[in-house]
């Protein structure tokens, strides 16, 4: 339900880099969507199509990769992952749980080409 | 030939961006700022009522309301002494930083701005909804959760995010709780999992058993705040 101004921040960020690149053209977005940072892969994923769409760059393509919650149990010690939101320990079944990742939602990276269509090596 | 950059930054939203510059705000004023958060029924309004009446004289109080209609809260609030200003949210379900620096500004409703630098606590009455306020800062120094026991005892781990960032966690309704099936040691023990370090505080708005503890808590972080 927010992931349209979740795609509009993203898009923001990409036109920023994209300016300091001015001899580039966006092929590509790579997104991390925390499973704990309470956005929607599947909306962002459409939101994003939106906001591409009108741009400078409609065909840029956005990849969205999910991230789990990594979790430490405190009871046991076990280290563990989700991708759902019940954050029980698999070894113990207690809830004295540490989330120590997937809270983020990062722009990984980008891909871009120079914009005369010349190849470019980096 | 394809590029790529790699860049790893977290992304920062128009709200965020917002946020801060509340945060400042607050900050530059020493107010305490508070967000309480609770699934509607909860005793946002009723808590913030009673610390009106038995705070007003005290410190300097003021409210902005979330509802998605009326503005029965921001009365109720008036009639408990608390300057309250509401806003209705229409179909949205949180509150976002924009709409609190609007109600800032136009605190009285007739255009003139709340006064931060002649207030202590600012308390930010979130929409009653467990999931979409977590992920919006109102550039708040301190998260309240409220929950209350006829809820059941299971809320934390039900809806953890809201749980994972509560600097205070408010039970309310403890008067009911003979009537009810929930164990205080199995929610206090999911709130501990999730917020180590959050207070928990048992109490109950109707009876105002408990209430003294949550007032020493709002005294001592608005004595925190104002020395910044």
């Amino acid at each position: 339900m927010h992931e349209l101004s979740l795609a509009q921040a993203i898009w923001r960020q990409v036109v920023g880099e994209m300016e300091r690149r001015p001899q580039y053209r966006l092929a590509a977005l790579s997104v991390v969507v925390g499973a704990f940072s309470g956005a929607d892969p599947e909306s962002l994923g459409f939101a994003m199509r939106l906001v591409v769409e009108e741009s400078a760059w409609p065909g840029a393509e956005t990849r969205i990769r999910t991230e789990p919650v990594a979790l430490k149990c405190r009871a046991c010690g076990r280290a563990y992952e989700t991708e759902t939101l019940d954050l029980a320990c698999p070894g113990c079944g207690g809830y004295d749980v540490e989330v120590t990742g997937g809270r983020d939602l990062r722009l990984e990276s980008l891909e871009v080409v120079l914009d005369d269509g010349e190849a470019h090596s980096s | 030939m394809v590029k790529r950059i790699r860049l790893e930054k977290k992304i920062v939203s128009e709200n965020d961006r917002l946020a801060r510059e509340l945060a400042e705000r607050f900050r530059a004023a020493g107010v305490l700022a508070v967000n309480l958060m609770s699934s509607p029924g909860a005793g946002k309004t009723s808590l913030l009522e009673e610390t009106s009446r038995r705070l007003g004289g005290e410190l300097r109080l003021a409210a902005i309301e979330g509802d998605l209609a009326t503005d029965r809260d921001a009365q109720r609030l008036r009639r408990a002494g608390m300057p309250t200003r509401q806003i209705n949210t229409g179909r949205g379900c949180h509150l976002n930083a924009a709409q609190v620096a609007e109600a800032i500004q136009a605190f009285d409703g007739r255009g003139k701005p709340l006064d931060l630098d002649a207030l202590d606590v600012l308390f930010i009455e979130n929409v009653g909804n467990l999931i979409c306020p977590a992920q919006f800062d109102l550039g708040e120094r301190r998260r309240v959760v409220v929950a209350s026991t006829p809820e059941g005892d299971d809320k934390p781990i039900k809806y953890p995010v809201v749980f994972d960032t509560a600097d205070c966690v408010v039970l309310n309704k403890m008067d009911l709780l003979e009537a009810t099936f929930f164990s205080c040691e199995a929610f206090r023990r999911y709130v501990r999992g999730l917020a180590p370090k959050a207070r928990i505080l048992e109490l109950s708005c109707r009876t105002g058993a408990g209430l003294e503890a949550w007032l020493d808590w709002i005294r001592a972080e608005r004595t925190a705040a104002k020395k910044g």
